[in-house]
């Protein structure tokens, strides 16, 4: 009883989620992907909100510093705790034949793809993935809603097995 | 090609014809317009100096970038299975086994028809162009070896059953067999009855729009939607003391014009959409030819038909009538994905074409489990915030405010009523899906033809232990997925294991 943390009770708890529905957690470092990913996205806002402040508050007389602090510290909140969060609605799962991938908490969205209906596989790796090791595996299926069905945070060498695994089923089960 | 075992990679890697290179030269011309406004800046400032080293930077920058994407794009043809190596600083690594490879496109521009190189696609079926690999470019003569061989690979397997569909689509090479049927026609009778049922205002909006429009310019001042243009008219004959006691007649004339337009533009577009409309059974296709001006002959192959889909009207269901439409995954170059496959026909006309698709239509006395109401609450705050707004408005002393406020509780009940409309029924092999009142629709969806399923919650829906399910299917629209909306978690979850346990279709 100890073991299985009560899903019901505390659905926010970082790993009740993905343990209730029976799915595995992504890599823990992934959550420094998405953080390296959204610093690089919220960074560059925060800058331009600070020119602005800088150059536009004085002229029309508004609280100068406003829009700096509160731009700073959205991109700070925003770099610090959403990730984990993020990172920790992931799951997959995989076997009986069938590929599962869960993400997102308040439109929570439980993807299944049964190998049999793989259309083609990718891993790919981008830059700030390959700092961490990690690679995406995206399963494409003929399907028109869910034409990509895309697995972030994966160990490299896990990617690469996972691959090997929905390619055989393609070979030996086809249409 | 020689390899001892198919699943150990061997080595084998080709690239890209040298060519490429030469084309990527040819394709920066266009591209260099994006280097325009760089070198309009610069010259705006003063710096001319820089402009031909910009240049030069430019150019030897794309062509280092294109030497790159070259040097890291490679690929490997395998015994069952292509495989794709690409990109500089993201590796993408694709595999493709033949068996998922619907069609091998070759394609040649004019500067790689010179350069001897064809690009070649390779059509999956995978949703959405950008997701079907690309060789571009290789020689054309391997091009040509490339899709012969993957044709080859994919006869093989279905020339033991007798069916042999590696040429879906190609109505070209139609030879006339006496096995074709005739499945469903529309006379002129048919036609009509259709049109009068297409009753439509739509194009009234456009003529009245023209109107309002061209109003100066028309050489007579007469608008017929304008009921003081009628009482303009009866002055003339001395009627106007009368009229002014009748005035209804005055509006009656408004709405017999209005009805003519409506019941013509209907038979009109009818008409010209589905004259001498055929329907036939040819041995893997179902075929049809109509129109008026333009006619269309396009082929269906029956394998790739993933669904049926049944729409009506609250009025013409009332006699009886519907329309058939087919979702399939063959790419006629029509721009529509569902194609309409009976019009305008009673379900007895209707039946024999979704027996020869395999799909059978659930009886009368089926039994519909419905949606939560929920399904509304969408609808319903959008009404809400009409409502708000019009109260805004009306308090600032805008009179538009009352347009919200009688809006929004039409709006809220239509919502409702449709929400009770939302109905689905698990049949056998397949899913049978209802929803709307007004324009009541009835998607058949075979569990065969399910390639993945979304269960989906949110915060509304799991409070109340609800959960929609999202079908991916091939075909159709990209905007109108087959989803169940709010049923039961439980149910959703059996429900999915139940489609997801079936066999794959074609």
């Amino acid at each position: 009883m100890t073991d299985t943390p009560a899903s019901p009770t505390d659905p926010f708890a970082h790993d009740a989620l993905n343990a209730g529905e029976g799915l595995h957690p992504v890599d823990p470092a992934y959550g420094h992907v998405l953080r390296i990913a959204t610093a690089l996205n919220m960074v560059p806002i925060a800058i331009g909100a600070s020119v602005v402040d800088y150059l536009v508050t004085p002229q029309i007389e508004g609280p100068y510093g406003l829009l700096t602090v509160a731009a700073w510290l959205f991109a700070i909140i925003a770099i610090i705790t959403f990730p984990s969060r993020r990172v920790a609605r992931w799951g997959y799962g995989i076997g009986e034949g069938q590929l599962r991938v869960a993400r997102g908490w308040l439109f929570r969205t439980d993807t299944i793809v049964p190998f049999v209906r793989v259309q083609h596989i990718d891993v790919g790796q981008g830059p700030i993935e390959r700092l961490f090791g990690l690679s995406h595996l995206v399963v494409h299926t003929s399907g028109t809603h869910n034409s990509t069905v895309t697995l972030p945070g994966l160990p490299s060498d896990l990617a690469a097995a996972m691959r090997e695994t929905i390619r055989r089923h393609i070979q030996t089960d086809f249409a | 090609m020689t390899d001892a075992a198919p699943s150990v990679l061997e080595p084998d890697w080709q690239r890209l014809h040298p060519a490429t290179l030469a084309l990527a030269i040819v394709k920066l011309g266009p591209r260099s317009f994006q280097f325009l406004p760089a070198v309009a800046a610069l010259g705006f400032t003063g710096n001319w100096v820089y402009i031909v080293p910009a240049i030069l930077a430019f150019l030897l920058i794309s062509l280092l970038a294109a030497w790159f994407q070259w040097l890291r794009f490679r690929f490997f043809v395998g015994e069952g299975e292509i495989v794709i190596e690409s990109g500089v600083l993201s590796r993408q690594h694709r595999t493709i086994p033949f068996d998922r490879i619907q069609d091998v496109s070759i394609e040649q521009g004019l500067v790689s028809r010179a350069l001897g190189i064809a690009k070649v696609g390779f059509e999956t079926g995978a949703g959405g162009k950008e997701n079907d690999a690309i060789l571009d470019a290789i020689g054309l003569d391997a091009a040509q070896a490339l899709r012969t061989t993957i044709r080859a690979h994919r006869s093989e397997p279905l020339a033991v059953t007798d069916a042999a569909p590696t040429t879906d689509g190609a109505a070209a090479d139609a030879t006339p067999v006496a096995g074709d049927r005739l499945l469903y026609a529309m006379g002129l009778r048919r036609l009509l009855v259709a049109g009068l049922f297409n009753f439509s205002l739509a194009a009234l909006a456009v003529v009245g729009a023209g109107m309002q429009f061209f109003d100066n310019l028309l050489p007579f001042d007469f608008n017929i939607f304008n009921p003081m243009a009628w009482i303009r008219i009866a002055e003339g004959y001395g009627l106007d003391s009368w009229l002014l006691a009748h005035r209804w007649i005055a509006g009656v004339g408004a709405a017999i014009s209005l009805l003519f337009i409506g019941f013509a533009s209907g038979i009109g577009t009818m008409l010209f959409a589905n004259w001498d409309f055929r329907l036939t059974r040819e041995p893997r296709a179902l075929r049809r030819t109509r129109g008026l001006t333009t006619r269309t002959d396009v082929a269906v192959p029956v394998k790739r038909v993933q669904a049926a889909i049944l729409v009506t009207g609250w009025f013409r269901k009332r006699f009886g009538w519907h329309e058939l439409r087919l979702q399939s995954l063959a790419s006629d170059g029509e721009k529509e994905r569902d194609h309409q496959v009976v019009p305008f026909g009673r379900l007895a006309d209707i039946d024999p074409v979704l027996a020869e698709v395999a799909i059978a239509r659930p009886d009368a006395d089926q039994r519909w489990q419905h949606s939560h109401h929920i399904v509304a609450m969408g609808p319903v705050i959008g009404a809400i915030c009409a409502m708000i707004g019009g109260a805004i408005a009306l308090y600032l002393g805008n009179a538009v405010g009352w347009l919200g406020l009688i809006a929004a509780p039409a709006i809220a009940m239509i919502a409702l009523v449709t929400a009770r409309y939302h109905r689905w029924a698990d049949i056998g092999d397949l899913v049978a899906i209802r929803r709307g009142w007004w324009k009541p629709k009835m998607t058949l969806l075979p569990h065969a033809s399910v390639q993945s399923i979304d269960l989906e919650t949110s915060f509304v829906l799991r409070p109340l232990g609800l959960a929609t399910l999202v079908f991916g299917v091939p075909g159709g629209s990209s905007l109108a997925s087959h989803e169940i909306p709010a049923i039961p978690l439980a149910t959703a979850r059996e429900l999915r294991a139940r489609i997801l346990a079936a066999g794959a279709r074609s």
